[in-house]
């Protein structure tokens, strides 16, 4: 196992830089998520780590060695596609063992190691089909497979369950999980869905435009975001931002109750709350009033989303799954003011 | 009694069509017709004027005489030994700069494929005369090197255009995951990316194959004795002094076309589709 060092890591394609500068350790056995928006550039660091893009500068260290500019295979890293990218001429077994076929390695050692690593993922009765005859799962199974083989220092995995049907993600994301507290290895995990990043992370690598916005663990950046992209991005439904303006002492916001500055004399230009933090109250208790716009039901949960006159997007609402709402009614929330986050005007927590 | 169809009307268009594909694959058989018709005829029955009418009795003295020619024999191994090096070098030049245009691009690399491609519209009577002036310069003119040359160096433009389009179809992820498992470029492309372009393979070495093996032109103005000759040189050289051997040519015709019907025959097994099922996501 191994740990993990971009130092100042940049990378441009022709004028267009797509990475401006990272800076992150990664330690040993540490499983590490990056997720950002569509474009931020997780995906191509992914690909920089695996040596499958070239760094256009800083440097990539594995364990203290600087592994920048070394061949991928040598730098002891697997790596899961999001397609598994699996070899469709090749059985599951010459999928799964061709690393050690190329390294020469003799049959027996190769059938013995090919027959361990299936057992570890349950592809025992598959290693003589061919990728087109394996479900969705089982492909990725092979994938894991084929990575796990080569007993590699760090796995890299770029949205590997991406293309999995919703039932499936749940299950292979809790294989994923056991497979990283048996093998105790350094994992980095590229995903956009939050839900995977939350559950298997030990720590969350935010990334935004080409830089990281924050690091932390997942309920670091829940309950305490750095800035409001990412208090945006963690969690779903995402945080309610009402824009708010202050004298310096109070703070005011079309259809919310006038509040003492929480900040003293600095400045407030935005009031951020998620969507679980906000509850039911009636009348005078209430901190803000509105319309129930929409009501969506999921089972267990049911959001509402709330048009406040002077707001310019309508509020999120959590409520239990069994609720008498109907859109078009009228309702009053209360704000749980100590969970509350409040931004400045360049997005900033204040 | 009712329609049963209410509101369907005859569409002539299907029959139409279907008509004119009869007809045009009649008038595309016919030639094969006649030579396979003058192949079972004496002589004196062909020169009697009766070249479409059925044989008054099946005569294979012709193809006994055209199997047991040894000049035939020399054709026929001319023939191979043009074809098979100059199928093989253009398929394999093709398949490795296909490899490159297709997965390693380089600055100018759309431009330098554009050209290579461009060669396929020069009429070959174009570079004819300064051929011979080149192979007639270096002492290789009437063997059999200058025929291979020019067919490796003609089939090229098809087989990058082939490889290359073909190439470009292999997802990228499996070269990547290759790279990442410890293979170079050269495992990717023989490992990896080869395996998978059968279908392309199939194609090009069948219609290399036969254009080379059919070919008139290069034979004709490269080779000048009997020896050196080419098989569909010979078919026109096996002719009597005062009249033409009608029955011999179609023998010999028929003969020589067996070994691209063959190869065709072996190769079509790889014209599927569907090889890089299962390859990615879905």
């Amino acid at each position: 196992m191994a740990q993990l060092r971009l130092s100042s890591l940049c990378k441009s394609f022709g004028a267009v830089q797509v990475i401006r500068g990272l800076d992150l350790d990664i330690a040993d056995g540490e499983f590490v998520v990056f997720v950002g928006p569509s474009g931020c550039g997780k995906s191509t660091t992914l690909r920089m780590i695996a040596g499958l893009e070239d760094a256009t500068s800083g440097t990539i260290s594995l364990d203290g060695y600087d592994v920048t500019r070394t061949r991928p295979a040598d730098r002891g890293i697997a790596m899961v596609f999001q397609s598994y990218a699996l070899f469709p001429h090749m059985t599951v077994a010459d999928n799964i063992g061709f690393g050690l076929q190329l390294q020469r390695q003799d049959r027996a050692t190769v059938a013995a190691r090919v027959a361990e690593v299936a057992t570890t993922l349950q592809l025992t009765p598959l290693l003589a089909r061919y990728p087109r005859e394996l479900s969705g799962g089982q492909r990725q199974r092979v994938a894991i497979g084929r990575a796990i083989i080569r007993n590699p220092k760090v796995f890299l995995f770029d949205e590997p369950l991406s293309n999995l049907d919703a039932a499936l993600r749940v299950q292979m994301r809790l294989e994923i999980a056991r497979l990283h507290h048996k093998l105790g290895a350094t994992m980095v995990y590229v995903t956009h869905d939050q839900v995977e990043a939350m559950t298997l992370a030990d720590r969350i690598v935010v990334f935004n435009d080409g830089r990281i916005e924050q690091v932390g663990t997942p309920m670091d950046l829940y309950e305490r975001p750095a800035n409001r992209f990412v208090a945006g991005f963690i969690g779903a439904p995402s945080m309610n931002f009402l824009p708010v303006r202050g004298d310096g002492t109070r703070i005011e916001s079309p259809g919310l109750v006038s509040v003492p500055n929480p900040r003293g004399n600095k400045l407030v230009t935005e009031l951020g709350i998620r969507p679980e933090h906000l509850s039911l109250a009636d009348g005078s208790d209430a901190d803000i009033s509105g319309e129930i716009e929409l009501i969506e039901r999921l089972g267990a949960e049911t959001y509402a989303y709330i048009r406040v006159p002077g707001q310019p997007a309508d509020l999120t609402l959590r409520l239990p799954g069994e609720t008498g709402y109907r859109p078009g009614g009228q309702i009053g929330l209360k704000v749980d003011w100590s969970r509350a986050h409040w931004f400045d005007d360049s997005g900033r927590v204040v | 009694m009712a329609d049963p169809m209410p509101g369907t009307r005859f569409n002539p268009w299907p029959a139409t069509i279907f008509t004119i594909l009869c007809v045009l694959a009649v008038l595309f058989l016919l030639p094969t017709v006649g030579v396979l018709l003058s192949s079972v005829k004496t002589t004196r029955e062909i020169s009697m004027g009766e070249l479409w009418s059925l044989p008054s009795s099946v005569f294979l003295g012709n193809f006994a005489e055209v199997l047991g020619n040894p000049a035939v024999h020399q054709y026929f191994v001319n023939t191979l030994l043009v074809t098979l090096p100059a199928t093989g070098v253009s398929i394999s030049l093709g398949v490795l700069a296909g490899y490159v245009f297709a997965k390693l691009p380089f600055r100018g690399s759309n431009a330098l494929f554009l050209v290579i491609v461009a060669g396929m519209f020069f009429p070959p009577q174009v570079i004819l005369v300064p051929l011979f002036r080149l192979f007639n310069g270096l002492g290789l003119i009437d063997t059999l090197w200058p025929v291979i040359i020019v067919h490796s160096a003609l089939g090229l433009p098809i087989c990058v255009l082939m490889m290359r389009n073909f190439f470009a179809t292999v997802p990228n992820a499996l070269r990547e995951a290759a790279i990442m498992e410890g293979a170079n470029e050269w495992q990717v492309l023989t490992r990896i990316v080869l395996p998978l372009s059968l279908p392309a393979l199939a194609v090009l070495a069948t219609l290399q194959f036969t254009w080379i093996w059919n070919d008139f032109l290069w034979p004709l103005i490269f080779t000048q004795s009997d020896s050196k000759r080419t098989i569909m040189i010979g078919i026109v050289n096996l002719k009597g002094q005062y009249s033409v051997a009608w029955g011999v040519q179609g023998a010999l015709s028929l003969v020589a076309s067996l070994p691209t019907l063959l190869v065709f025959l072996f190769f079509q097994r790889f014209f599927i589709k569907g090889m890089t099922m299962g390859a990615v996501k879905g």
